[in-house]
């Protein structure tokens, strides 16, 4: 009875994100349909047609375009998730893997468009890899003229995005580990006689994939949509289609943003499209697999593949730690001319003027950041307790799960445009309340990615337990199950958090320019020349989420730091 | 006869005084009412020197006027744009999030053909009398656009090219000097893509040297005429491409960044639309100083750059007043010093008092920069409808 | 074929777990190990099936049918192991789990034979498609034992089987325990904190508690 009662009153959590995330998303999506279908009031265009579809389908190496753009995408998901799947199978639990968890933090906490102006530091013709073999081992006098950095292919932004999306998959593996059972099964699986590697892929794998499947989504959807990474690192003639309907977007003739909303329209088939072929596949690969699974071999290929497997991890997080050490380097430096391996000239004046600088943005970063964080934390927690608390009678329904996901899989720019419209017509553009719910859109899907299952294999007996000890409901929850969930849950808010910070379309286009964060300083700044101060504005930005990541893992270690049972 | 002549005269200089005073009335008006107001100006952010020559300008209009002025650093004014137009779109005819933005060229075009502007109101500007309107024509017509007062002039552009001295001895003087450099040294030059500002500048540029009636491009363009006009200027791109920067496979996304590849030696020549560029990035360090500029014998294009009040500014005073305040001879004069800016002011020499002059001619010349008399030969912007018409048959042509 | 430990000892850094013991199982018999939690039991199983930890050093040897298989790998010592969890494979059906034990030697259309075979001998017939979690405790017991067998093992080590079973299931999961070894013909060791779980007229090791092998 009490159980009911409580369920009923948390059920205000799901009831708020399904109308505030209804509208949100409904708005966003008028915002780009109806101008693609010519139907703009500011410019006087208020007869439909499919004009700007037309043009559209016209434009210059649109063909060449999308299709580097999913070569790209799947790609990236794909190796990100094999690599993901190989070395869980092969490492888990070996000291590589330990060394790699210890790293995962740092690693994630790099915003993407930091790495990936790192990145092209490092691996361009007069990168830093470039400048340290040159002109002793390379001969090089100048730079050479190859394409290691906007590749007409796209290979460069792929290696970029698995860098990045790779560790992802992994802290998405580790949160869903205590569900699988793995040693138990690891255990029966080879006292039958199977190699390691393959109880996990005939076992483990089939099991863990569902918990990784809506982050693989996510993925698909990132990688499709992605501007940041693309523009420093993707090709340029044609873009990736996400930056060809930026370019339009930002064209100042007015029909072009009308061939931005249809290109958007598009771009967000195309996102829906791929998960759904890639869904189709899952199921074949499942069907396909069914035999090959029960036939009984107990050895595995992959074994061999462990030495390689280990050197392109290594290579992968070297990649990583370098990509920042040289923005570090650029930071402190004044003059730096190729094929010099390092800085002629040192100057710290470039961190004196940044931090200077730094300062508004920086009480606005943390101050929006641990905001939407909360408030996104809170209903998390809300909807996931609700859910908890209907376990016997019905879980709810996944469409809720997949719901909350929409505003990750619609390409930002045209989705935040429409969003902004609905904002400007009530009158609450430029607000900073409107500000913070634009990060929460984003935010609370990674929160539910993150928290989900460990919250929801919350022991109930200890629940019920704390409950009957004639504390109340209230008091059980508050007292008993956040302090023992303390860990992930601060994990996760740290997660939410660094989502925050890297938003740009939504800072700018919601906030209406009035609003400046760490990120929007970075952004602008990299438009421009000047790699010294583009360092160090990156570095502060990744530093910020690093901080609180470093806090959501201490903290609870200083906390418990004397309970082995809280480890 | 004379006495009527003189009472026409004093007439005429009653009506002028007159006029004048009542000018500085409103000009009071507007002052007054925008002391206490905050301009959100949104300009291009990506340049540390520029970014703190805003800021300097803001604060003293802070000091001075009580106006307070906070930079939008936008990457990209188009976007901005937008913005107004959904401001527009929903129907916030005031109060909206931008007072002063930094604009000219198709975006100016758009805004004023969609009445997204305020104005006319440069001519209240009490230091808008000091523009050299008669000789810089580019402050009266915006890329061929009439500008009508709905902009208030800012700053002079010129296309310059920017090469190092100690790799190259002579610089190119004209496009087929140009490709004749590429062929010597393949892979060293690059210009910025298309569409953007910077590229497709190089490529009006190409277009006037190359085109055999260069006189049709002031006019709009005739679809009939296009294909002939631009096969000089194909059969030209055609040629250079291969022997560009990634072989012409990939552009550098702006101006600005081609002068870290200037800088590396990925490229031996580059280009900017600021005759000082060169000057300014080697104050700052980001280029060798042996880095200079120069022009093609023909000449090549320039225009000016404006700031604009969007039509539903909420601040629309204190915009005015801050426009005023980057015309006034200090803030032109501190501008155009390569050290701070290096932005070519848009003033006339003799329309200033001896002390304004003093501050232009405290400013040296580095040797980075052109003298004077080398950028007389300024050629004017094509008609505007050029751009999207060559943009188009570029992306057409090589964008695949 | 027999299993046999000579004078296996288990330190935890200085600190002995289990201290010189020596068996010596026969095919079809089934010993049993005792002793109180904490005494090392589960300690000397993961021995013997190649999952000691790190932390733990052996010494002595662990023979099946004569040969050493302390350097053998976990996966190659055809050891098998019944937990006191049933560890049925939650996505697989119940015909899935069995196949999945079964050697890749049998192919086709025999392996659904054998399969079905073994849920008939289990009285579990036509259960081949059920989901294991629709399962009684007992017969999840069962299709559990099952599938050790299916591998084909060597020897078979049960570890505390019948603790999570009520009284009436125990008695009737450990006869079926020990038929199936005896059919089986192989050695099994089995071990157990209940003297009620021993099977009659058998081997019996009571180990004792030394320290504190967990901590």
């Amino acid at each position: 009875m009490t159980n009911n009662l409580k369920s009923g009153k948390l059920s205000i959590f799901p009831l708020f994100i399904w109308i505030s995330f209804g509208i949100t998303i409904l708005a966003g999506a008028a915002g780009v349909i109806l101008p693609s279908l010519d139907f703009f009031p500011a410019a006087g265009q208020t007869r439909l047609s499919f004009d700007p579809w037309i043009t559209l389908f016209k434009s210059p190496g649109l063909v060449q375009s999308i299709l580097v753009t999913l070569f790209t995408g799947l790609a990236a998901t794909f190796c990100s998730l094999c690599l993901t799947l190989l070395f869980v199978s092969l490492f888990y639990r070996s000291p590589v893997w330990q060394w790699f968890e210890k790293l995962l933090a740092p690693i994630l906490s790099i915003p993407h468009a930091a790495f990936a102006i790192g990145f092209s530091f490092l691996i361009a013709p007069s990168g830093w890899i470039m400048r340290l073999l040159s002109p002793h081992v390379t001969a090089f006098e100048v730079p050479p003229d190859w394409v290691l950095v906007n590749d007409p292919f796209g290979i460069t932004l792929t290696l970029a995005m698995i860098m990045k999306e790779f560790p992802f998959l992994i802290m998405v593996t580790l949160s869903a580990a205590s569900r699988l059972r793995i040693e138990p099964t690891l255990h029966v699986g080879q006292s039958m006689g199977y190699q390691k590697e393959q109880v996990w892929f005939k076992v483990l794998v089939p099991r863990l994939y569902p918990h990784l499947r809506l982050s693989v989504y996510a993925i698909i959807a990132y990688s499709l949509s992605v501007v940041d990474m693309a523009l420093i690192l993707g090709p340029s003639s044609p873009p990736t289609f996400a930056v060809y309907i930026l370019k339009w977007f930002n064209d100042p003739s007015i029909s072009y943003k009308l061939v931005a909303a249809a290109g958007s329209t598009l771009l967000f088939a195309m996102v829906a499209g791929t998960i759904f072929m890639v869904h189709m596949i899952e199921k074949l690969a499942g069907y396909a697999a069914r035999r090959w699974i029960v036939n009984g071999t107990r050895r595995s290929p992959l074994s061999r593949i462990k030495f390689p497997l280990s050197g392109a991890i290594i290579t992968l997080i070297a990649c990583t730690g370098l990509s920042t050490l040289i923005l570090v380097v650029w930071s402190f430096t004044l003059k730096w001319r190729f094929p010099e391996a390092l800085p002629t000239a040192w100057s710290a004046k470039f961190w004196y003027r940044g931090l200077a600088d730094m300062q508004d943005p920086l009480v606005m970063t943390l101050l929006t950041g641990a905001c939407a964080t909360l408030i996104s934390m809170v209903m998390v927690i809300g909807c996931l307790e609700h859910d908890a608390l209907q376990k016997q009678i019905r879980r709810m329904d996944s469409v809720f799960y997949t719901f909350i996901y929409i505003p990750l899989l619609i390409p930002q720019i045209s989705f935040m445009a429409g969003v902004q419209l609905l904002l400007v017509i009530f009158n609450l553009d430029g607000m900073w309340i409107s500000l913070v719910w634009s990060h929460i859109l984003y935010i609370l899907p990674y929160l539910f990615i993150t928290l989900k299952a460990t919250y929801l294999d919350f022991d109930p007996r200890v629940y019920n337990q704390a409950a009957l000890l004639g504390k109340s409901r209230y008091r059980a929850f508050f007292g008993v199950k956040l302090p023992m969930l303390l860990r992930p849950i601060l994990f996760s808010a740290a997660i939410g958090f660094s989502v925050s910070v890297a938003q740009y379309i939504p800072t700018m286009l919601v906030g209406s320019g009035r609003f400046f964060t760490i990120t929007t300083e970075v952004v602008s700044l990299a438009a421009g020349s000047d790699r010294r101060a583009v360092a160090v504005y990156a570095l502060i930005q990744q530093c910020l989420p690093m901080v609180i990541y470093g806090l959501a893992i201490l903290l609870p270690k200083a906390i418990y730091y004397n309970k082995k049972g809280m480890h | 006869m004379k006495r009527f002549s003189f009472h026409l005269i004093l007439g005429l200089t009653m009506v002028l005084l007159l006029g004048g005073i009542a000018h500085a009335g409103e000009w009071e008006d507007i002052k007054k009412q925008a002391r206490g107001q905050t301009v959100y100006f949104n300009a291009w952010g990506g340049s540390q020197p520029i970014n703190d020559y805003i800021q300097w300008a803001a604060n003293e209009v802070k000091n001075d006027y009580g106006v307070k002025v906070i930079h939008v650093k936008a990457i990209d004014i188009a976007g901005v744009v937008s913005r107004i137009m959904v401001e527009k779109s929903a129907g916030k005819n005031e109060g909206g999030s931008v007072d002063l933005m930094w604009i000219n060229g198709e975006n100016f075009k758009n805004m004023k053909s969609n009445a997204l502007l305020y104005g006319p109101f440069s001519q209240k500007l009490p230091h808008y009398a000091l523009v050299d309107v008669e000789n810089k024509q580019t402050t009266v017509f915006d890329f061929t656009v009439p500008v009508d007062n709905m902009e208030s002039p800012w700053g002079m552009a010129q296309l310059v090219f920017m090469y190092d001295s100690q790799r190259l001895d002579h610089p190119p003087k004209n496009m087929t000097g140009l490709l004749e450099f590429a062929k010597k040294n393949p892979g060293r030059f690059t210009y910025p893509g298309i569409p953007g500002f910077h590229g497709t500048t190089f490529i009006k540029q190409a277009m006037l040297e190359l085109c055999a009636d260069p006189d049709a491009l002031s006019r709009p363009v005739d679809e009939q005429a296009f294909d002939d006009l631009t096969r000089p200027l194909w059969d030209y791109l055609d040629a250079l491409h291969p022997l560009m920067w990634r072989k012409g496979k990939a552009f550098p996304e702006s101006a600005s960044k081609m002068i870290p590849l200037l800088n590396d030696n990925e490229i031996f020549i580059s280009l900017s639309f600021n005759p000082n560029e060169a000057a300014n990035a080697i104050a700052n360090s980001e280029l060798p100083e042996s880095v200079r500029t120069y022009v093609h014998e023909s000449g090549t294009i320039g225009n000016s750059h404006f700031v604009a009040i969007p039509f539903n500014a909420s601040a629309k005073a204190g915009a005015m007043v801050f426009a005023n305040f980057l015309l006034s001879p200090n803030a032109q004069a501190r501008k155009s010093d390569p050290k701070v800016w290096g932005d070519p002011t848009v003033l006339g020499m003799d329309k200033l008092s001896p002390a304004q002059k003093t501050l232009f001619d405290a400013i040296e010349t580095p040797e980075a920069t052109l003298p004077a008399k080398a950028l007389a030969k300024v050629l004017p912007e094509p008609h505007v409808s050029w751009v999207t018409a060559l943009e188009k048959a570029w992306l057409d042509r090589y964008h695949q | 074929m027999a299993l046999e430990l000579k004078q296996v000892s288990i330190r935890k850094g200085s600190d002995p777990v289990i201290d010189r013991v020596s068996l010596r199982i026969e095919n079809g018999e089934v010993a049993t190990v005792m002793g109180p939690s904490g005494c090392g039991k589960s300690t000397l199983l993961s021995a013997i099936t190649g999952s000691l930890d790190p932390v733990f050093t052996l010494s002595g040897d662990i023979l099946l049918a004569g040969n050493s298989i302390l350097e053998t790998d976990m996966s190659q010592r055809n050891v098998g192991i019944l937990f006191q969890d049933d560890l049925l494979f939650p996505h697989m059906d119940i015909a899935g789990n069995l196949a999945f034990a079964l050697p890749p030697s049998i192919t086709g259309y025999d392996r659904e034979k054998r399969v079905a075979k073994a849920l008939e001998t289990a009285g579990l017939k036509g259960f081949g498609k059920r989901d294991p979690a629709t399962l009684s405790g007992g017969q999840k017991a069962r299709v559990s034992l099952l599938r050790s067998l299916m591998a084909d093992p060597e020897a078979l080590l049960l570890d505390e089987p019948f603790s999570k079973l009520d009284q009436a299931l125990k008695a009737q999961i450990r006869s079926f325990v020990f038929q199936q070894v005896k059919a089986m013909n192989i050695p099994a060791l089995l071990v157990t904190h209940d003297p009620l779980d021993c099977p009659e007229n058998s081997q019996v090791l009571a180990l004792e508690l030394k320290g504190d092998p967990d901590a």
